[in-house]
């Protein structure tokens, strides 16, 4: 009891010390650094280098140009209008760097899909976009077909991070040649008109892919293949916890898009994915490298057991649990993997789902991906990546942000 | 009787006979070795100063009917001959002479405008081999008319040392000379460069010039100063008839079927709704394309039952004014339907194995309508004994109608394969398209005698290709088939199950280019007598020939409309087919087909040629400067826009040619040549592939190939037609194009180091008494090549560029043309069977280290006969092409890619002479 005592009265007294201290105050002087070779507000095109300014507005007339060894860098808040379905040519470093309140934007005056050609950045220093909206993308190129929205062939470091697209045509992410992909925490949604895969990686892109949100695709999520003519090296990315969502319908039942496919000599690591309401879920080729791909602890659910597309006659019934892994491919579901056996079992319970499946290119969506307790996803994922599973998971700084 | 005439006309005689008519007839024969010469010029002129002209016939002989009576001055010529002359008298008798002619070694040391050599028989094409500069190849009108063949690729295909290239639908051949690619030898219209009609490269398709209006093909494999430079293979010309001495009317008319189009239907399209401009064109740059804008009814594809084949051609010639204007007009115009039926089935390597399996099975079926229409001109003017002018105009129209179907299945790939067989992603195309071709030709030349010693000739040139292709419609479905399993075991029964047929896209291109050269030449030769046996002669000229080009495209991309869900329609028929535009302002403003070009020629060249009675020496050089480039009409901000190249070559060539006797030669020739690089074969412009990482480009860095060339031959004339040549080659090539992937995975055209190449020709042609005859070539050759490839290490899982060993691209190790003849001239029966085997040719590169596609050996067989009706003025005939019905079939390893059949071709028809 007096020790007691004792113990109470040295605490009093310390607090009472305490509270009349003061923590430091470091006052440092700096000069206000300005932004390196600034680009004025207003219409932009031809050869341009430098800083697009916060909250700034351009507007770009017909093609730009950043040559090699120039930088197009943006500052927070800048809001970018193409016009004349013009192309973004990156052939030196691009650094579009946003924030969470200050997005970066990208959009066509006609903010209708395919209405201007996106980042063309084939032999580029490097490519970094984080926090930025790119809509609208995929507009014809000068032989008549579409454009890819970020299109990378050089063996480059390629950052895309917390940033929206929307609305494009053709593949959203394509890079080849030996590229090094971080793609993380981005919402792809309804992206493709009739074709077109959203991140297609090819010819010795190593990386990963993960904690992405990729909704209505007109092909396929997330595809990675080899150069059949130069099989090494070898594509190898880990494709871990994204939400990939109803992608893959409106090739048509001829020509079904995945959820994620591996084919051509790629090495994959997919694990810890939800795949919903996808054409075709998770599909390894015959032609792909199976023996040092691996995969598991995956999510495959079909809100509808079967999808009926009563547009066409006869009417396509389409059973979506026989597609989580499709049978010309060699993936077979493993232990560690969560596969529906019917509505209602193994759903990852979605905050909010409209339960669609097949929609328009364009069209807009506004389900919320976080999971709501009790979801089967949480802690039954391969820790290596995430103790849970899709692109929102109880660890908030890694999950996706938006 | 008869038999006695022909030992009386042994002897140079003047014969009197005693007939009722009043006919002048004989035999005309080389003096030495009483071969009787076919083509020689017979002119008779009596007291009122009238002219009969006639030419030897086969046998050597010529007659003159209804002579009135009276005195006449006869004159016989023939090159390499000195002229004979002697008179005679017609009274109530038939005159028989025979002429013996001397050959003077010295004939052509003097300079004489109106040498002629009858190019249309089989006897000028052997006196031309022989008394050639260089080592030359000679096909006669007359051997084409009897050949199974209607147009000069087939005929060339039968010349040693020839074989042909051809597309998948068979509308395009071009010639490989000696195992050289078409970028290796030129194609000459009466010894000028044509200009090329093709959107991209140099080339000319030989099956688009009717052969009836040949005199003759030369193929020239060596080249001497005055030539152009730019065959290292060969020079093919085509030389088109020439006014003849006296009237004649020629006419044919044939019909045939192509036996593929019993077998199936062929396929056909309505051409009345093709936009002959595209939108562009039409409604300027501003317009928003319309679905409306684009028609159906092309891409409508129905069958036709019944499709021959005709042909129909007229030929009038005759000198004018006292013989001082020569005319002649040659049309000729066929219409063909014919058809192919092609397994083509696409590889991919085997990443795990390295080694190419098959990525897609495909099934192709072309039918195509083939009319062309060729028209020569010839007008020539005698201004006197030492001038003349000749004007020759070619014009040349081909009209193509092609509709193809090609129905793909995935074996592989990124949307899936098959899983059994049965199954899979089936993509089918259907393509219309209509191509107009036009080949112009205007040639002015004039030969002036200048003095004694001096000739000097000129010549201006305008040569015009162009192509229209209005409305390429491509309509792409697709459907894929999968297994159902009729029990729950998963290795059970199963039956297939079909998903409807998706439309997948439309594409449509107008297309259009244009190539036109100015040409300006001039030479000047000095001719002297050494000594009574040796002669020299020294010939100095130039050549300026300035070349633009363009071509232009504009392609509009057409999307299927969605349905409600956004997917794709299920396509049923082209009219219910629903699209938006996908590129509404098409690509005409930026497509990267779209370029303009120049190229710019300046050559000059001397030479000499030493003769004596058994040793001729020839040799000079030529000079060539060449200037061309191209501007595109897409800009690249930082990308090449534009190339300019400037290059010259000194081109040394010498000769030897010895005369063991007046039959044998033995030449040696020693040449250098050069090749250009074909014109987009320049522009860097990437095209990428949507499916694969692939990029193709052109090379702007690409250098001109440079060749030493080395040939000898043997040559022995045993007696008119009959030959025997035995040559040898060897060519050393200085940065050959070709193609290669480089990293694996941009095809681009390289020159891919050193190349060597050499062969062994053998020709024989021998008459067994008067009907039998044999005449056939072999070719032998070999060629090495460094060609990068991608090289994987299966262990060690890497893959590197390595240099692989292999022949070039496009040549055959063996080649056989064997040919029965019969003939009997009193009967007027002709019949010619022909047999070509065309050995293992490398048809196309692979990009995998140790692979390559390879044509498979074949064998054709091809029969030909005439007769000639009693009165001589008609001639039936029939040409039954590839009687053993043979495919085209290429492989790699031992996967079959290519499989091409075309079935058998019959012909017949009637040809009328005066």
């Amino acid at each position: 009891m007096k020790k007691t005592r004792l113990i109470l009265a040295v605490t009093a007294i310390t607090a009472a010390l305490a509270s009349c201290s003061k923590n430091d105050t470091t006052t440092v002087v700096t000069h206000t650094i300005p932004s390196s070779n600034p680009i004025k507000a207003g219409n932009l095109s031809g050869f341009v280098k430098g800083t697009l300014l916060s909250d700034s507005t351009y507007v770009i007339t017909s093609d730009l140009t950043v040559k090699l060894g120039d930088t197009l860098a943006s500052q927070e808040g800048v809001n970018v209008i193409v016009k004349n379905n013009a192309q973004i040519n990156i052939q030196g470093v691009l650094l579009l760097v946003g924030t969470a309140a200050k997005p970066v934007s990208f959009n066509s005056d006609s903010n209708t899909p395919g209405s201007w050609g996106g980042f063309q950045c084939d032999s580029a220093q490097s490519v970094t976009v984080k926090w930025a909206k790119i809509f609208n993308t995929g507009g014809p190129d000068p032989s008549g077909g579409p454009r890819k929205t970020i299109f990378v062939a050089a063996p480059i470091k390629v950052d895309i991070e917390d940033s929206w697209i929307t609305n494009g045509q053709d593949d959203i992410v394509r890079c080849q040649k030996g590229a090094m992909v971080t793609i993380l925490r981005n919402t792809f949604l309804s992206n493709g008109s009739t074709d077109g895969e959203c991140i297609n990686l090819k010819s010795g892109v190593t990386g990963d892919v993960a904690y992405n949100v990729i909704y209505s695709q007109a092909g396929t999520g997330v595809k990675l293949e080899t150069s059949a003519t130069t099989p090494f090296p070898q594509t190898e990315v880990n494709v871990y916890n994204n939400t990939i969502v109803a992608c893959g319908w409106r090739r048509g039942a001829a020509e079904p898009g995945r959820g994620c496919s591996i084919g051509v000599n790629a090495i994959g690591h997919v694990y810890n994915n939800i795949m919903v309401n996808n054409y075709q879920g998770l599909e390894i080729f015959t032609d792909a490298d199976t023996v040092h791909t691996t995969h598991g602890n995956n999510l495959f659910y079909g809100s509808l057991a079967t999808y009926t597309d009563n547009t066409v006659t006869p009417n396509i019934s389409i059973n979506l649990a026989a597609n989580f892994y499709p049978n010309d491919g060699v993936g077979k579901a493993v232990s560690t993997d969560l596969v529906s056996t019917g509505v209602g079992n193994q759903d990852p319970m979605f905050k909010s789902f409209d339960g669609k499946v097949a929609t328009a290119n364009g069209a807009s969506t506004s389900n919320d991906y976080h999971l709501m307790s009790g979801s089967p996803a949480f802690g039954k994922g391969n820790s290596t990546f995430s103790p849970d599973l899709g692109a929102y998971t109880s660890d908030a700084t890694k999950s996706n942000q938006h | 009787m008869k038999q006695i005439l022909l030992i009386l006309a042994t002897i140079l005689f003047i014969g009197i006979l005693t007939t009722s008519a009043q006919n002048f007839y004989g035999t005309v024969t080389n003096a030495v070795t009483k071969d009787k010469l076919q083509g020689a010029f017979v002119t008779i002129t009596n007291h009122a100063k009238s002219v009969y002209k006639k030419i030897t016939d086969a046998e050597g002989k010529f007659i003159f009917k209804n002579l009135a009576a009276g005195d006449y001055e006869i004159v016989v010529e023939y090159v390499g001959y000195t002229n004979y002359t002697n008179h005679f008298r017609i009274t109530a008798d038939n005159v028989e002479l025979t002429v013996q002619l001397t050959e003077a070694a010295t004939a052509l040391t003097t300079v004489n405008v109106f040498t002629k050599v009858n190019g249309e028989k089989e006897t000028g094409a052997r006196s031309q081999e022989k008394n050639a500069t260089n080592v030359i190849n000679v096909i006669s009108a007359q051997a084409m008319q009897r050949s199974p063949d209607i147009n000069a690729a087939n005929v060339l295909q039968r010349m040693s040392g020839v074989t042909i290239q051809r597309n998948a639908g068979a509308d395009e051949a071009y010639s490989i000379v000696r195992g050289l690619e078409p970028r290796y030898n030129n194609t000459l219209i009466n010894g000028i460069k044509i200009a090329s009609p093709d959107d991209k490269s140099r080339f000319v398709s030989l099956n688009v010039v009717p052969s009836d209006l040949l005199q003759k093909i030369e193929v020239s494999k060596t080249l001497i100063p005055e030539m152009e430079g730019d065959a290292i293979g060969g020079t093919v010309n085509l030389v088109m008839k020439d006014a003849p001495d006296s009237t004649i009317i020629r006419a044919i008319g044939s019909l045939g079927y192509s036996t593929l189009l019993w077998d199936r239907a062929y396929t056909n399209f309505s051409k009345t709704d093709i936009q002959q401009k595209s939108l562009y064109e039409r409604f300027g740059e501003k317009h928003v394309a319309q679905p409306t804008d684009f028609s159906r009814s092309n891409l409508d594809f129905k069958s036709t039952s019944f499709v021959p084949t005709g042909t129909l051609g007229v030929t009038y010639g005759r000198r004018f004014l006292k013989n001082k204007v020569g005319l002649l007009i040659a049309e000729n115009f066929q219409n063909q339907y014919y058809g192919t039926n092609s397994i083509f089935n696409q590889v991919t390597p085997d990443p795990n194995k390295g080694i190419p399996v098959y990525s897609d099975y495909s099934l192709r079926y072309f039918s195509t309508q083939q009319l062309n229409n060729g028209l020569t001109t010839h007008l020539d003017y005698n201004i006197n004994d030492k001038n003349k002018i000749i004007i020759n105009n070619v014009f040349l129209y081909s009209y193509l109608a092609q509709a193809r179907t090609i129905i793909d299945t995935a074996i592989l790939g990124g949307n899936g394969g098959r899983t059994v067989p049965g199954t899979g992603p089936v993509t089918t195309d259907y393509t219309s398209t209509t191509t107009h071709q036009f080949i112009e030709n205007l040639k002015l030349e004039g030969r002036h005698i200048l003095s004694q010693h001096f000739l000097f000739d000129w010549a201006g040139v305008l040569s015009l290709a162009t192509k229209r292709t209005p409305d390429l419609a491509n309509l792409a479905i697709n459907t894929k088939i999968d297994t159902v399993h009729t029990t729950n075991d998963p290795n059970g029964p199963y039956t297939f199950k079909r998903t409807p047929n998706y439309f997948d896209q439309i594409s449509r291109i107008w297309q259009h280019n244009n190539d036109k050269d100015y040409d300006a030449i001039g030479n000047l030769t000095y001719k002297t007598q050494l000594s009574a046996k040796t002669s020299l002669d020294i010939k100095a000229g130039g050549l300026y020939r300035h070349k633009t080009r363009y071509n232009i495209q504009d392609e509009y991309d057409l999307k299927p409309t969605t349905n409600s869900n956004g997917v794709k329609q299920v396509f049923t028929d082209i009219y219910s087919a629903g699209w938006i535009v996908y590129d509404t302002h098409g690509t005409q403003a930026y497509d990267i087909n779209n370029y303009q070009l120049f190229e710019d020629i300046t050559a000059g060249y001397m030479q000499f040629k030493f003769a004596s009675e058994r040793l001729d020496v020839f040799g000079g050089a030529r000079f060539e400067k060449t200037k061309q480039g191209y501007t595109l009409n897409t800009f690249y901000p930082t990308g090449i826009n534009g190339v300019t190249k400037d290059y010259s070559d000194w081109l040394p060539s010498i000769t030897t040619k010895y005369k063991v006797t007046n039959k044998i030669n033995i030449r040696a020739s020693y040449y250098k040549s050069i090749a250009r690089p074909n014109y987009y074969e320049l522009v860097p412009a990437p095209s990428y592939s949507s499916s694969s990482a692939n990029i193709s480009q052109g090379n702007p860095y690409l250098k001109h190939t440079v060749a030493d060339n080395y040939d000898v031959r043997f040559e022995f004339f045993p007696k008119n037609e009959e030959q025997l040549f035995i040559g040898g080659f060897y060519k050393k090539l200085k940065d050959p194009i070709e193609y290669a992937y480089l990293n694996g995975t941009t095809y681009q055209p390289v020159n891919d180091g050193d190349a060597t190449i050499y062969g062994a020709e053998l020709v024989y042609t021998k008459y067994f008494g008067k009907h039998i005859g044999i005449t056939g070539n072999y070719t032998y050759i070999h060629s090495n090549i460094s060609s990068i490839k991608a090289y994987t290490d299966v262990v060690a899982r890497t893959t590197h560029d390595s240099l692989q060993q292999r022949p070039l691209q496009g040549q055959t190790d063996n080649t056989i043309n064997l040919s029965l003849l019969y003939r009997n001239d009193k009967s007027g029966f002709f019949a010619q069977l022909s047999y070509e085997y065309i050995g293992k040719t490398l048809a196309l590169v692979y990009p995998v280290y140790g692979f390559d596609y390879y044509q498979r050996p074949q064998s054709f067989l091809a029969l030909s006969a005439e007769k000639s009706l009693p009165n001589k003025h008609f001639t039936v005939f029939g040409k039954f092409n590839n009687l053993l019905n043979t495919a085209t079939v290429n492989k790699i390893n031992t996967l079959l890619t290519v499989s091409d059949t075309y079935n058998l071709n019959i012909s017949l028809g009637i040809r009328y002479s005066n």
